[in-house]
């Protein structure tokens, strides 16, 4: 089967700092995928690649068989690929139904009805009217994981989305990622959380420096011995 | 004709550096478009008038003092203002320095009047060989050689400086560093004014002095700044060599009413094709 | 409360429609210039208060309207009520022309571009003398006609608020205001910030345009340091500032202030009033970022349509 995302010994420098260097992988879509490695391995870099808020300097991406790297960002979202970020990056002076309303969907009142479904569903409807910027960071990290499923993508990248959500919710979400899975969609996500990482994804890419270090399941991962050296140091 | 369209560019293009560095260390350090940067400039000439007017001092000499008076307005400027708004949206930053360029000319405006002055000091040009430069242009680039170099070998070599330079690159590593970033903001918007007042005094000789003459200054400032890349601060002296250049340059080919639009046909395009320098600069 | 509102503002519209009746030459003036004042104001919200991408030059749209209104009066003998609405279309093609390249640009670098560009085009006036009189101006032929400028004035100012009325409250707005709370986010999310901002800029050109053809027409006479002073690009956003950037009446009740204020105290001092106008925006910006309905709105709770 076809993967459906391909990133292609990709190279991104800023200035003297090769900060992505050399880095393949390969998606099949309906799995769940972890992201893993030391701060400053270029976990988040590699994101803003796929979805093009950072050029790239070498190498291909590819989704869907089509070449993502010439898109503008907005493009990237319309061809069905849907991120949240790692510094929350909710709108705070719109309300949080507006914040999924303004996502390029085409019916208005059909729009409506999801937006407020999928606030529903983490159990946030009755702050629908609420200013993004009042929410707690928790409520605000919901926020953006739904915003992002409002036009069903087909890829998900999250970026340490359950960071700072309480322990209830969390299972929700977890429960939600599983779905979507089971769906047919693919999700790509970064997390520190290790427990919540091996006991997620299916397959698990570990990077280091800007190099893919290790690829496999969360069990072969877990004894790799270069992975612990690079997270408890040589 | 040729080579004294150059060198023309070069005198000239040496005074759009440093004046440039001024802003570019700014921005550099706080990512603030110092929109007063101009009106600055204008103190600066004001004060080489006035003491020219008054005690009679030799303009070039005066440096000394317009030079550290507005570099401690600039600490003002940045203790009461602008240090409240350097991690607020950029809405914010250029509105205020855009305030502050208002409230800076209209008062001058109103302690100066609008009247045009001029400090009648040197005339006449140095002649070499086929070619020959005003006096006023040759000596002003000189000067602003002199403290151009003295700005770099300060970044370079000092301990403040290199503080800057660390700030400049990025601000959480250097406070991780024990680096005072707060009075680093300080010094380098010090610094950035003092450069604008030292183009002032040189220009003070050489054009008329009024309220408003800051302004295309700011103006081309930035466009140094955006043809050398945000952020790089030798970019910053090669940018103004360049844009003084371009300037005598097109002179020969256009009428003086255009010319003066160069500038901001020139900006426009170089931000439409390379936003971020024509050398190697920072995203901003 | 909310209920009385819609009275009170048809009461309001009334009165104004009836003003001229009654009211002094004077009179009719002050709020004929304030109309102007009012519809320029918003017109800047439209694109700097809802997006955050500040226009420092938006004057230009006000002398384009003007110079293609008077042209078109002084040398093809249109009426003035025409030549104003082809001004306005003037403008909306300026910033077609200026938008499509400095809209790229991401906001510190659009605001210095469009710095520049009110000189850019004093230098075009002066160039095309030919056409525009150059500068010793172009006078118009003289028509006393306050009144139907008044409503034509009071018009542009009603349907550019009822304008962003409507952009508020629509989803084209919602999107909009990302642009200025997250641009990278916001084309995360599959908007084209160029393609809206292009919008919001071009909409933001039209009453500007039209109310400097009214201008013209009023004055009788334009050259280019009247049309393209910077002093009014300052005024327009130090309303907008202090009324309320993004919010709807903010515009408009920073314009009735200040304009009042500047008519009856500081028009006598020019550079001590500019220099307050200064002052103005260096207090709002550190201490009241979202003027006087921003800081309402979020103490009270007030909805988005204020």
């Amino acid at each position: 089967m076809e993967p459906i995302l391909v990133v292609d010994r990709v190279v991104k420098r800023f200035g003297g700092v090769t900060a992505i260097n050399g880095v393949s992988l390969s998606l099949k879509a309906g799995h769940i995928y972890g992201l893993i490695g030391p701060n400053g391995s270029g976990k988040t870099t590699l994101f803003n690649c796929i979805t093009r808020v950072e050029r790239i300097d070498e190498g291909q991406i590819r989704f869907k068989g089509r070449r993502l790297d010439g898109l503008k960002p907005h493009r990237v979202f319309h061809e069905g690929i849907g991120r949240t970020f790692q510094v929350i990056r909710v709108f705070p002076e719109l309300t949080a139904l507006e914040n999924l309303l303004v996502v390029t969907t085409n019916d208005y009142a059909a729009a409506r009805a999801r937006a407020q479904e999928l606030l529903a569903f983490v159990k946030l409807e009755r702050l629908a009217g609420e200013f993004a910027g009042n929410l707690s960071y928790g409520q605000q990290k919901l926020v953006e994981f739904v915003r992002v499923l409002m036009t069903d993508p087909e890829l998900i990248l999250l970026d340490e989305t359950a960071a700072g959500v309480n322990r209830t919710l969390l299972n929700d979400l977890l429960d939600a990622v599983r779905t979507l899975r089971d769906r047919g969609k693919t999700i790509l996500l970064v997390e520190h959380d290790m427990k919540m990482v091996m006991g997620l994804c299916e397959t698990v890419f570990v990077l280091d420096h800007g190099e893919k270090l290790a690829e496999g399941s969360p069990g072969i991962i877990q004894t790799d011995e270069r992975v612990i050296e690079a997270y408890f140091g040589r | 004709m040729l080579g004294q369209v150059i060198i023309s560019g070069l005198l000239a293009g040496a005074l759009y550096s440093m004046v440039a560095l001024g802003l570019g260390l700014i921005f550099g350090v706080m990512r603030v478009l110092n929109v007063s940067h101009g009106p600055l400039l204008m103190l600066g000439a004001y004060t080489t008038f006035w003491l020219f007017q008054w005690l009679g001092l030799n303009p070039y000499v005066s440096l000394v003092v317009s030079m550290p008076l507005l570099f401690l307005v600039g600490l003002g400027l940045q203790r009461l203002f602008v240090r409240r708004v350097v991690d607020a949206p950029e809405l914010s930053t250029l509105l205020l320095t855009f305030g502050i360029s208002i409230a800076l000319v209209n008062l001058a405006q109103l302690a100066f009047t609008a009247d045009l002055r001029s400090v009648e000091f040197l005339t006449g040009s140095f002649v070499m060989g086929p070619f020959a430069f005003s006096k006023s242009r040759v000596i002003a680039c000189a000067f602003a050689i002199v403290i151009t170099l003295g700005a770099f070998v300060f970044l370079k070599t000092t301990r403040l400086g290199k503080a800057i330079r660390a700030v400049s690159q990025s601000r959480e590593v250097a406070q991780v560093c024990g680096i005072d970033v707060g009075r680093i903001h300080m010094l380098a918007f010090g610094i950035g004014s003092a450069l604008a007042a030292a183009g002032g005094t040189l220009v003070a000789v050489m054009v008329a002095i009024q309220p408003e003459m800051g302004q295309i200054y700011t103006f081309k400032s930035f466009l140094v700044i955006v043809l050398g890349g945000a952020g790089n601060y030798p970019g910053a002296l090669l940018g103004g060599l360049l844009l003084g250049l371009i300037e005598q340059m097109s002179s020969l080919f256009l009428t003086t009413q255009i010319n003066e639009a160069v500038a901001y046909v020139l900006l426009v395009l170089v931000l439409l094709v390379r936003p971020t320098g024509l050398l190697k600069g920072r995203a901003s | 409360m909310r209920r009385l509102f819609l009275p009170l503002l048809a009461l309001a519209l009334l009165i104004l429609a009836l003003y001229p009746i009654k009211g002094t030459g004077y009179g009719v003036r002050f709020m004929l210039q304030l109309f102007m004042w009012i519809a320029l104001a918003q017109s800047w919200n439209l694109i700097s208060g809802l997006t955050g991408y500040v226009s420092f030059g938006h004057i230009a749209f006000f002398g384009m309207g003007a110079y293609t209104a008077g042209i078109l009066i002084a040398k093809l003998g249109w009426p003035w009520l025409l030549a104003s609405l082809a001004g306005g279309l003037g403008a909306v093609v300026l910033a077609l022309v200026i938008g499509f390249p400095c809209l790229r640009l991401k906001g510190p670098y659009f605001a210095i571009a469009m710095l520049g560009l009110n000189e850019v085009l004093r230098v075009a006036v002066s160039y095309f003398e030919r056409l525009t009189g150059g500068g010793s101006g172009l006078s118009l032929p003289a028509l006393y006609a306050s009144v139907p400028i008044y409503y034509a004035m009071g018009l542009t100012a009603a349907a550019v608020t009822a304008l962003a009325y409507v952009i508020v409250t629509s989803r084209f707005g919602l999107r909009l205001m990302t642009i200025r709370e997250d641009e990278v986010a916001a084309e995360a999310m599959g908007i084209d910030t160029f393609r809206y901002k292009l919008y919001a800029f071009l909409l933001s050109a039209v009453a500007p345009g039209i109310v400097g053809g009214l201008a013209a027409r009023d004055q009788s006479y334009i050259e280019p340091i009247s049309v393209f002073p910077l002093i009014m690009t300052i005024t327009m956003i130090v309303m907008v500032l202090f009324g309320g950037k993004g919010t709807i009446w903010g515009p408009v009740l920073g314009a009735v202030l200040l304009f009042t204020l500047q008519e009856m105290i500081w028009a006598r001092f020019i550079y001590l009033h500019q220099l307050l106008f200064g002052a103005i925006i260096i207090t709002v910006v550190l201490l009241m970022p979202r003027g006087i309905l921003g800081v309402l709105q979020q103490k009270y709770n007030l909805p988005r349509t204020i």
